[in-house]
């Protein structure tokens, strides 16, 4: 017994004031970028946000505990393939939304006179997203 | 009866409209107009400017400029504008057709520079490791390659900006504009708005020497 009652009092504060700060900037970052108002909007979901906002937390919270105490399922491969594919789809939604704060496309299509090809040059990030993911795991990292 | 000698013009200016180089801006053009029948035809051809090659390709008419050409044309004639006091008149050249190799260069600039900004983002944010722990977690085994676990994720990107820009599933699941339709929209709208306050100041300046001279 080498850590005196002040010394964990430090720690104790120390482990809650760097929790609030990562906690509330990740959660920040997802209310700046839309993300769930835009899953609202395409569901219809708007009474039900605050569910969403609990998963969040939920999420945050879970994936904290399992990473530090090192807490292990035994699931199926199958497992692998349902996380890895929403893990992917929350990653493209924050792609997406990164890519619309930063305005590229209505820029881009309006300087060089496109606006009609608007889809193909939305297609053009979207598959080049896809390519890029499948070529860095399959390929470059083999 | 004092209606008659006094007639009202409702003036409501549209905001942006296109027009041929070569031919003037017409009242028509640029508003809507309501008024007597009589009236209503010449008030509709009247003319109010013509495009010259020094306005440059954007024009912007103030009520100010319209009201005395009105007046002109109906002497008394009291005039009551609705909405907006200008309209911006864009000059548009035979369109000219984008071109297919642009288009091309494009696309494939955005295509290989979204492969290569995931990539940085995965070395960026460690996700290898973290996709090997996250399977550790859920099957209890560690593999290096959770290829199906990578697999998936990796589509799940695709499907994810889709749904984010509400592309394909417009039709069927509403009707609400994309994000970036609105964006599309307000960079419009404040391109405009920059372009309606550069040309008043363009105008007052051009006052203010015509007043020293």
């Amino acid at each position: 017994m080498n850590t005196t009652a002040f010394g964990l009092l430090v720690q104790i504060l120390l482990g809650i004031a760097g929790g609030i700060a990562v906690g509330g900037g990740v959660i920040a970052l997802f209310i700046v970028l839309d993300m769930i108002p835009r899953l609202a909007q395409l569901t219809r979901s708007y009474h039900r946000v605050h569910w969403y906002e609990g998963a969040m937390v939920a999420g945050s919270l879970l994936g904290t505990v399992f990473d530090f105490w090192n807490w292990k399922m035994s699931l199926g491969a199958w497992s692998g393939l349902i996380v890895g594919l929403f893990h992917g789809i929350f990653i493209g939604l924050l792609a997406a939304a990164l890519t619309e704060v930063l305005n590229v496309l209505p820029i881009l299509a309006k300087r060089l006179k496109m606006i009609r090809f608007l889809f193909g040059l939305l297609m053009a990030m979207v598959t080049g997203k896809v390519a890029g993911s499948l070529f860095d795991w399959f390929v470059y990292r083999k | 009866m004092s209606s008659n000698s006094a007639p009202t013009v409702y003036l409501q200016l549209r905001s942006r409209v296109p027009i041929t180089q070569g031919r003037v801006v017409t009242l028509g053009h640029v508003a809507r107009i309501l008024s007597d029948p009589e009236w209503e035809g010449p008030l509709r051809n009247l003319e109010l400017v013509e495009p010259q090659k020094w306005d440059g390709n954007l024009l912007l008419i103030d009520l100010m400029q319209i009201i005395p050409k009105v007046q002109e044309l109906i002497p008394g004639v009291k005039i009551e504008p609705i909405g907006q006091n200008h309209v911006l008149v864009e000059v548009v050249q035979n369109p000219r057709k984008p071109s297919l190799v642009l288009f091309l260069l494009v696309w494939l600039l955005l295509f290989f520079g979204s492969a290569l900004t995931i990539m940085n983002f995965h070395a960026d944010v460690n996700m290898q490791e973290v996709q090997i722990r996250t399977v550790e977690m859920l099957t209890g085994k560690r593999d290096e390659h959770p290829y199906l676990f990578q697999a998936a994720y990796s589509f799940g990107i695709g499907f994810g900006m889709v749904v984010f820009f509400n592309h394909l599933f417009k039709k069927k699941w509403n009707e609400e504009p994309t994000p970036l339709e609105v964006e599309m929209f307000l960079y419009q709208e404040n391109i405009d708005q920059f372009v309606v306050a550069q040309e008043y100041k363009k105008m007052k300046s051009s006052q203010n020497k015509g007043e020293s001279h």
